[in-house]
This record gives structure tokens, sequence and C-alpha cells, in this order.
């Protein structure tokens, strides 16, 4: 088998896996010989995110990114969150991550999306100022203690020989400097390389000078991990005094801004500061450029077995023809003088890109400032790592954004943190900790990436994650904050302790709720406007009442002033609290069954083809393939039976049995030769 | 493929357990489990209910009931309206249907409250006449008790496991138990599914799919992109469409198809092997057309037979052979088929080619006989030779693995007897199997499962204008519901979907 092939090609390199390591940049010269616990390679969103969460954790740090300047740069669009993505936004807030803070700063236009739908499918959103955001990143990473960043490109990583007993295994030591764990977010830079027209050169970014293809070598050849290659694209930034706005359709943000953050009361941009979108949409001469230039278009043409979703203009209208496709047109930042036409990204060559931006009303007369450009990059195919984002076979190497297949960067984000926490834990000697999709959207991510694997770049959307009204972007500090600083310890504990208060507030205000008990005819002479179903004779509690559509919690604290009103802080939670509860509830057993087949793990080294219980071939090669961490995860994969999960619960359980019988033997020889050797040692000489 | 992942996997499973059946004000709700000591953690747990005992002949038969409901059926279905029967023991009682208070039967009642009992649940058991009528009855009427519903495969047992209740050998042994009820599962599944009534489960989820897909379309994508404002109208329409199509067939009792009741067994093989000689032997007139051509028999010849007081449905299929012949190979699909859906096969093979087993064109007979129960018929002894008898008998001794074999010949009826008692017996073996048979416990958790779609359709319509988030979770239960019939949906599936129908940028 393929497994086979490259363990056995590894153990003939072995001599030569220690000389082989990189050119480090010069700026990465002074620091040879201090020993960092955690190196993570990279500074965008996972990258940032990773190096902060590792020192949270206590680990000595270190960050090395091309260019220190463009750390926190936002590649792509100049927002933060949505739906789906801005649940991610909350929770890694919840875990003390950056994001969500940056995002209250760098804020110049937030809207809560799906506002009518329903609090489980809220979407917090914000466009951003990039100068700001970037600032805000840096000053942060600059202020977090044991947290270092240089610049320098990264080209190979150091290895050590895998143990003779377990072929293909290794463990990371270092890049040149020494350390326990890396993490690496290249990005787009993994073998990246931009498409323009018909013009390729190798890079990552425009502007950014290309990373070696020496990184993806080593992970492809010496470690023999799979990859894969996707594509991405950007669009052209416009020069906003050329678009005729008037022409556009204005979008106003929420006149309160609401932070993204847990931790703050107002945003860093006044509510009137604000900037609006606009919008437009795109003409038939938009698709017949598209058409006319397709021989033109190295990118489009290579758009073989493209992703399901339309990545770019060209996609969008060769999928759909014929219809009008949206353009929303953000604004870049409060003193940038371009605008970002979302929705329009493309690949033509630059004069084509003109054309046919010129053919969209506003922009009639627009000037292009920088072209929109497609990058195809490599990826590792995220089903060899585990749900810490650990390499399996590579003891300290984790992998965190883009490189595992996802788009976006509150995915990155995500991820970052995850790994970053992981990481350090891991260079600490602290066991990995593992987020479940029953707690979280991270968790979701995590263990799709890892128990699925990718076809096309993995982007968060709400129906992923079937628990969806009880992961809620409200309730990601009640879920994840305790858990974070309790068992990650990447919280802070004034973090923590504003969730504990956040966490028994809430508690004791649902206590007093349901201990409000009336009949019918009391509740409506307290609550006159309320329409209370005179047929119910049953007795009414306040928790019932506000799951009545228009009853609020602010209603109730007016008629119930001593025991609500020291709650009001909470109005709008408890409301959400309230109506989701029951639904919550209904969840309650099928998320504890889960979770308790997610505590049982499967040991990483079974050897599923000889494993003596009565297992059918095809599901061995399954569980071979994609090896498993924990019962749960194998019973979420495809062509595994109810049979095949209950035989593999009770090896679990016995070979659970029989360690521990082992441990405690070995407890008690080991006590025994203890008091031997005490008893020994008192005889007289 | 067909509701064959019943307890494991899926993505969207969500809740699908705890839904209640009727939200509306359950008459039985009043005396719930709340007083009877069963542990609050249980609380919120399903409780279901199964045949235990064996399908076809038999004196009395037993319906178990597990879970924190079980008093609940107990006082509605025996009349214990003040307390419970004392535990453990035996009363005659008679049983009733909660709906028309009809006497159903007169049967004894055991009450064991949990701990001790069989799945570590409140458990009850009816103790009931065998009758097919009375058994259908009474599950009907257990079906209606709110808080119940049809076991799944292997889900006593799968609770006996987790309460600790199993010994280390049963243990051992309930992965195939749990596999073999699957496969029965599957197999009546299969049965079922094949026909109208399949057809009709299939357009229902595949509209439900449809639904779903663009609800959490305009969740996840209406604000960035241009998804048309009537998404949402055209959802509201076909979901009031389907649940009323659904409740309309929950209530039409003439719509489900007559079930097919007795052991399937189904005669395969070879061309020219005597698969029609056979048919005509065990039900004793010319049911199908005999004759020394090859593909003789094209479509499935089917035949009610008492074997010893067990229904049996015997079916003969046409020669499996690739054919150029467009009815012959059509043909030798539907035998396939039959096959697939069968109890117990029947494989005959034509003794005097040289060799038996493989290479000689019984290939795929040799295939049949993976994995199935199979009794191997060697046919038209009479033409073999005493020589060839004995080599033939130490190829088959060398062959390990292989199903009870029998030496017949159709022809001179030699071997037939000893033949007749082997079948005899693997009826008897299967039909004393409760999980075997019972069309109406498949009838019945259709039944349950459409019940469930239906009334998840129905939170759909109460959220709609107030929580989108909480209407599709509707749409959601729905489309699982349904899927535990027609087979699971996956979220990837869904996603196919709505990139398919809307153009959904970066």
């Amino acid at each position: 088998t393929n497994r086979e092939c490259a363990s056995h090609m590894l153990r003939k390199k072995l001599p030569f896996l220690h000389s082989l390591l990189s050119p480090v940049s010069r700026h990465v010269g002074h620091l040879t010989g201090h020993q960092y616990d955690v190196i993570v390679v990279g500074g965008g969103h996972a990258g940032t995110e990773a190096a902060a969460a590792a020192a949270r954790v206590g680990a000595e740090t270190l960050l090395i990114t091309q260019k220190i300047h463009t750390i926190g740069a936002l590649s792509c669009n100049p927002s933060l969150g949505g739906v789906g993505k801005g649940q991610l936004v909350k929770e890694v807030d919840a875990l003390d991550g950056l994001c969500g803070r940056a995002g209250d700063w760098a804020g110049i236009h937030f809207s809560i999306l799906n506002r009518r739908k329903g609090p489980a499918v809220w979407g917090p959103r914000a466009q951003l100022d990039r100068q700001r955001y970037r600032d805000f990143i840096q000053s942060e990473l600059l202020s977090t203690p044991r947290l270092t960043m240089v610049e320098g490109s990264v080209e190979e990583l150091l290895v050590t020989e895998p143990n003779p007993e377990e072929p293909g295994h290794h463990r990371v030591t270092g890049i040149r400097l020494g350390t326990q764990s890396v993490v690496l977010t290249t990005g787009t830079f993994l073998s990246g390389s931009l498409f323009v027209g018909q013009t390729t050169s190798p890079g990552g970014r425009i502007g950014d000078a290309p990373s070696s293809a020496g990184l993806s070598h080593t992970l492809r050849e010496r470690l023999g991990l799979r990859t894969g290659r996707l594509r991405t694209g950007t669009p052209p930034r416009i020069v906003k005094d050329s678009v005729d706005l008037s022409l556009a359709k204005l979008h106003l943000p929420d006149s309160h801004p609401t932070p993204f953050s847990f931790l703050n009361t107002h945003t860093h941009c006044k509510p009137e500061e604000q900037l609006p979108c606009y919008l437009t949409f795109t003409t038939p001469g938009v698709e017949r450029v598209v058409r006319e230039s397709l021989q033109l278009n190295c990118h489009i043409q290579q758009d073989t077995k493209g992703p399901r979703y339309c990545p770019s203009i060209e996609s969008r209208v060769l999928r759909f023809p014929g219809r009008s496709h949206q353009v929303w047109l953000e604004p870049e930042g409060v003193t940038s003088d371009l605008l970002y036409p979302q929705g329009l990204s493309m690949t033509m060559p630059p004069d084509i890109q003109l054309r046919l931006i010129r053919e969209i009303p506003p922009m009639r007369r627009a000037e292009i400032h920088t072209p929109g450009y497609g990058v195809q990059y490599d990826f590792v195919c995220p089903t060899q790592l585990s749900p810490a984002l650990q390499v399996k076979s590579t003891q300290g190497l984790f992998l965190a954004g883009q490189i595992n297949g996802t788009t976006g960067y509150e995915e990155a984000a995500a991820q970052g943190l995850w790994a970053g926490a992981n990481a350090a834990r891991s260079a600490l000697s602290m066991p990995t900790v593992t987020l479940s999709r029953t707690e979280s959207y991270i968790g979701v991510l995590i263990d799709d990436l890892v128990s699925r694997g990718v076809t096309e770049p993995y982007r968060m959307f709400t129906s992923r994650a079937e628990f969806r009204t009880s992961l809620r972007p409200d309730n990601a500090d009640l879920r994840l904050t305790p858990k974070g600083f309790e068992e990650v310890g990447c919280v802070s504990s004034v973090r923590y302790q504003e969730s504990l208060r956040v966490r028994n507030s809430l508690q004791d205000a649902l206590t007093a709720l349901q201990a409000l008990f009336l009949s019918t005819s009391s509740w409506k002479k307290k609550l006159p406007s309320v329409p209370i179903s005179e047929t119910k004779s049953t007795l009414l509690t306040g928790l019932d009442l506000l799951q009545y559509n228009d009853v609020t919690f602010e209603m109730l604290a007016s008629a119930f002033p001593e025991s609500l009103s020291s709650f009001m802080e909470f109005a709008q939670r408890l409301k959400i609290e309230a109506v989701y509860k029951p639904h919550c509830d209904l969840n309650k057993k099928e998320i504890e069954r889960i979770q308790r087949e997610e505590n049982m793990s499967l040991p990483q080294d079974i050897d599923y083809f000889s494993l003596p219980v009565s297992l059918s071939d095809e599901v061995r090669e399954i569980l071979d393939r994609v090896r498993p961490s924990t019962l749960g995860a194998a019973t979420r994969l495809e062509g595994i039976t109810p049979a095949a999960v209950v035989n593999l619960l009770n090896y679990v359980r016995v070979t659970e049995k029989k360690k521990e019988t082992h441990r405690n033997q070995r407890q008690q020889e080991a006590q025994r030769d203890e008091e031997l050797c005490a008893n020994s040692a008192s005889l007289p000489q | 493929m067909l509701p064959l992942r019943p307890v494991c996997g899926g993505i969207w499973r969500a809740a699908v357990h705890t839904v209640r059946m009727s939200r509306g004000a359950p008459p039985y709700r009043l005396f719930s489990s709340t007083c009877d000591g069963a542990p609050a953690a249980l609380a919120d747990a399903d409780t279901i209910f199964a045949l235990s005992s064996g399908h076809g002949r038999c004196g009395v038969a037993v319906v178990r009931v597990s879970g924190p409901a079980s008093a609940t059926a107990l006082r509605c279905m025996a009349g214990f309206t003040q307390r419970l029967p004392p535990p453990r023991t035996a009363l005659l009682r008679s049983i009733t249907d909660p709906r028309s208070t009809e006497v159903l039967d007169r049967g004894l009642v055991l009450w064991f409250p949990a701990p001790r009992s069989f799945s570590g649940e409140d458990s009850v058991e009816f103790h009931i006449h065998g009758g097919p009528a009375v058994v259908t009855a009474v599950l009907q009427a257990l079906g209606s008790v709110p808080g119940l519903r049809p076991a799944e495969a292997g889900e006593f047992t799968r609770r006996a496991f987790q309460a600790g209740k199993l010994g280390l050998t049963e243990v051992e042994g309930l992965g195939d138990l749990i596999h073999a009820e699957t496969e029965a599962q599957r197999r009546q599944a299969l049965r079922q599914m094949s026909g109208e009534l399949g057809r009709l489960y299939q357009d229902w989820s595949d509209r439900l799919k449809r639904c779903l897909a663009h609800v959490e379309a305009f969740i996840d994508f209406s604000e960035d992109e241009l998804i048309e404002d009537g998404v949402l109208n055209r959802v509201d329409v076909s979901v009031s469409d389907l649940q009323a199509e659904i409740e309309r067939h929950l209530k039409d009792e003439r719509r489900g198809e007559r079930l097919r009741s007795g052991v399937q067994v189904v005669i395969a093989g070879a061309t020219n092997a005597g698969k029609s000689s056979l048919l005509n032997k065990l039900c004793q007139r010319p049911a199908a057309i005999v004759s020394p051509i090859a593909g003789t028999t094209r479509d499935v010849v089917e035949t009610a037979l008492d074997l010893g007081g067990f229904p049996v449905l015997l079916s003969d299929t046409a020669g499996l052979r690739d054919s150029s012949d467009l009815v012959e190979r059509e043909g030798v699909r539907r035998a396939r088929e039959r096959v697939e859906q069968a109890d117990l096969t029947l494989v005959v093979v034509d003794s005097h080619l040289r060799s038996v087993l493989p290479d000689t064109g019984t290939v795929p007979c040799v295939c049949l006989l993976m994995h199935r129960l199979c009794l191997l018929v060697l046919n038209k002894a009479d033409l073999l030779p005493e020589k060839q008898r004995q080599k033939l008998d130490t190829e088959l001794r060398g062959v390990s693995g292989l199903p009870a074999v029998r030496l017949i010949s159709c022809q001179t009826n030699e071997g037939l007897k000893a033949f007749l008692t082997v079948l005899h017996s693997s009826v008897k073996t299967l039909c004393g199997d409760p999980l075997f048979g019972a069309p109406t416990l498949t009838q019945a958790r259709h039944r349950a499962h459409l019940q469930r779609c239906a009334a998840a359709l129905a939170q759909y319509q109460r959220y709609r204008d107030t929580d989108l988030a909480l209407a599709a979770e509707g749409v959601r239960l729905a489309v699982t519901s349904l899927g535990r019939i027609t087979g699971r949906v996956g979220a990837e599936e869904i996603l196919d979907i709505i990139f398919k129908d809307f153009c959904i940028g970066k």
C-alpha cells in the first residue's frame, strides 16, 4: 500500500534528515541558540491567533513571517464575520483570541445579518479599516508576554528519524532554531502561484516574495503527507472617486453597532461615524466580456473540477448565465480612497478587467487601482491531522488555516487558535485537547476537516452544525470560556471571572423567572397587552411567558421589578435563552450520547486489518484509511455499520479494562518494591 | 441505500429521538413517568416496543416495552388507573386499545421497574395470543401511546448493554446480533420499498430535501447573495403540501400495500440446473414450466406454501447468466433482486457438471453463497455415476465455510426427503427468530417515522414567521425521520442542492 511504500522510502533516507535544514533568512541569525517551545510560521489570521494562543497557554513562542509589517493584513475582503463566520468570531473571542476585539477596534460598518431569522443564525459582521485592523493585531502581539516576532522565510523543517518501531512516525525538532512544536500557517504561500490573464508567477499574495517550494516538498516527500491543490481569487480594487455611487443602492449599517467581543460594550467606531456600503448588479455586458476573454484567462481555463460554489465572476456568469449578479461596493477604511467590489473576483488580463467593471453602471468611468488575480496553492489533506490539528505521523507539527484546505479569515483564525493552544500544550508536556462538534462551530469545523477531508475550499455555514439551535453566537462565552480557562489554559482570568459572573447571573435570572408561578388570569392582569389564551387553565411561569413572541424581558422586569430588575443587562440574552430552552433540552440527550462516544478514544496505532474483532473488510479499510481518533468520529464515517460500532465499543472497553488492571498491578508491584527497599534500607548494616 | 444505519451515524440526526409525537395536549401526559421512580436522566429518553417472540405459528406472543413511558403503556392498556401492579408478577388482564378502549385480547402483563429488568430501564411485557391479528392490534395500540415508538434494530440489546446488563459472552455476540437484526430489517425494508410505496416515499424525500436546501440557502446566503424573494414562499407551499399528503397517507389504511407474509425462500442458480423442477416438487403441482431448454423461466414464479405448519413464500427465478435477450436480462435482474430480499436462498447446482464449485458457470451461485443464509442443492443426482459421487463428496469436504449441502434428484425423488427435513428446520429456526418476518413491525416503524415527519413539518409552520432557525429545525427533523425509511441524508447532499440551485459566491 501507499503508506507502507512511503514509510519504506522514509526509512531509506534516514541518515540525512538532520542535515536537511533551512536557509532561514538572515534576520533569524541572531536567534540561533535560543530555545523556543513553539514556532509559528506565518503571520495571517491563523498564524497570529496561533502565536497569541500558544503564548497565553504559557509557551515561549516565536512567530516567523516574511514581513513584520504585513502581520494582521487582510489579504482579501475588508470585512469580518457573517452568517456562520460570525459564530466562529464569537467563539474565538470566547477563547480569548484576537479577531473579535480587533474587529471591534477596526470596524467601520457593523450589522447583524439575519436579524429577522432567529438568534441562532444571526450573523455578526463588520466592514473593517485595513490599517486599523493590522495596527491592533500588531500591537496586541507586541504586548503579549513570551512572544517574539521575527522576519524570515522557512524552507525546511527539522524532524527526527522515525522510530524504527513506528515507521513513518516523526517528531519535529525545529527549523534550525530548536523547538518542541511548529505551527505551519502558510496560507496560499505553499507552492503558491498567481494568475492574471495569461501570466503566471510564483507567489501567494501580490506584493510579497514567493515562498519556496522547499516546505511543500518537505511535507510531501520527507513526511509522506498527501497534498492537493486549491484555488482562490480576489477582485480588483477600485478608485473610489471614479465611481458614481449615486447609481448604486445605499446600504446603511446598524444604527447601534454590536461589538463582536464579549468583553466590549461598544465598538471603537462611533455609531454615527460608520461608513455605508453600496449594492449594484452585473449587466449582460459583464457576461459578454467574460465570454469574449475566456481564451485569455489561464486560471479559468484550468477550471476543470472547481468547487461547487462560484469563486469568481467568471464562474458565476458561466454557471448561471442570463442572470444579474449582486456586487457589493465596500469601503476599505476611513482614510482609504479605494472600494472593494465584493463578488467581482476575477483573473482576466487587467485591461479586460477594466472593460468588465465599466459594464456596471456606477463604474462606467471607474479606474482600477490594483487588478484582481487568482492564486493556486498546495494544501495538506486534513484527514492526516488529529482533532488537535497535529499531523498524526509527526509529533509536534501542527497545521492551521488554508494549508488545511479552508477558506476565510474566521475559519483560519479558529484553527490557528486551536492549533496554537495545542502546540503549546504539547511542547509543555500537557495532553492535547479537543473540541466537540456538539459544543462549538470550531469543533464542527475541525471534525469535518479531519474526518471527512476537503474537495473544495471549506467554508463554514450554519447548516453544517447539526446542533445549530444550541451553538448560538449569544452563548459562545458560556460554551467555551470556562473550558478555555480550566482545561486549555488559553483564557485570561479576567475573562474567566467575567464569564462566571455572566453564567451565574443568567442562572439566577432563569430561576427567578421560574419562581414566578401565576395563573393565566393573574398574568393577564399583570400584562394586559399580551394575548394569553384563556383556555389554558394551568399555571404559567415567567419563563413560559418569556417564550411568547410579544413578551420581552423588559416587560416582565417592569411588572416584577423587585425580583427581575437586577438582571436588566441580560435582557436580550434571557429572551433568547427562554425561546430556545425547550429545543436545546431536546438536543441534550443526543449531545450527551455523542459526547460519551467521543470520550472513548481509539488508539492511533491500531492495526485494523488484524484486530481480533468481527469487522467486515470494507469497514476495516475505511477505519485504516481515516484512523478516527474517537469512537464518535468512527460512528460518523460513511460506511460504518451499527454492528461495527458496537464491536469497536466493546473492543475499547475491554482494552481499557485490561490497561487499568495492568496499571493497578504495576502500581502494586512498585509499591511492594518500594516497601522492600524501605525495609532493606532500614536493616542494620 | 435503505435505512440500514438506524442506530449509528447521521450528521443531521440531531433530536430525532426526542421529538414528541404530538405536541397538542397528550391525554396520558398527566400520569407519565414522574411518580414511578424513573431516574431523572432518563426522563427524556424514548420508550420502545417490539414483538420479542417468534412469528408464524405460536401459541403465545410476547411484546416487550422498555423506557420511561412503559408505565404509561401499562396504565392505559392494561387498566391500572390507580397504582401499578407489584413488580415481576404475572397478572391476567384485559388488554385494551387506549384510543377506543376496545378490548384487544386477554393476556398476562408483567411490570419490571428499573433497574431490575432486561434493559435496565422500566419495562413491561405483554403475553398475548399468538395470532397475527391480535399481535398487529396490540402493536398498533402501543404505537398510539405518546412517547412510544417501535424499536430499531438491536435497540433493546443496546440498551441492555449500556445499562451493563449483558454478560461477557452476550456482549461478544452483540455485534453479530445487531448485524443480524440490521440485515433482517434491511430485507424487510427492501421488500416494502420496491414498488409503489417505495416510489412514493422517495418522491417525498426528494421534495423534502429540496425544501431543506432552500431554507438553508435562505438562512446562510440570502444576506450576501441574490436569492429570489419567492424561495421561502415556495417552500411554504411545498411543506404544507407534503404535510397534507403524509397525513392523508397515514389516515388511508388502503394505501398500505398488502404485505407478503411468511419466510421468503428463493430458488436461484445457473440456467438449466433444475430450479423450476424443484419448485414443482416442493409445491407438488406443476406451478412452473419445466423444459430442457436453458432459460425457460424468465420471470419470478411465486407460490405460497405451508411447510410443516410454517408459512413460506417460495419463488422460482430465472437462471443466472449473461444474456443478450432483453427479456431474459430483465428476468436475471429480478432474480438477483429477489435473492437480495430473501430470508433463505436455495442455490441449485447441476451436480453432474464436472466441478460444482467455481469456474463452471456457477460462479454467480458461489457468489450467492457468501454472506447469506442458504442451502446448496445439488440436483440431477440420477445422472451421477457412483465414482463421481465420491469425488464430489471429497471435493465438497475440502471447502470450508460451505452451507448445508444436499444431493437430490427431482427426477427420481432421491434425497428429497432428507432435503425437506433440512429445509423445514431452517424455516423453523427463521420463524422462531423474533426479528424475522413480522411485516407489521416494519409497517409500524414506517408509520412512526411518517408521523414524526408530519409533526416536524408542523414545527416549520409554527415558527416560519418568528424564528427561521427553529422552523428549519423542523424541516431537518422531517428529513431525518423520512431518511430512516428512505436512507440517510447528509449535510453535503443538502449543500449539493444549494449550490446547484443558487449562485453562491466565495
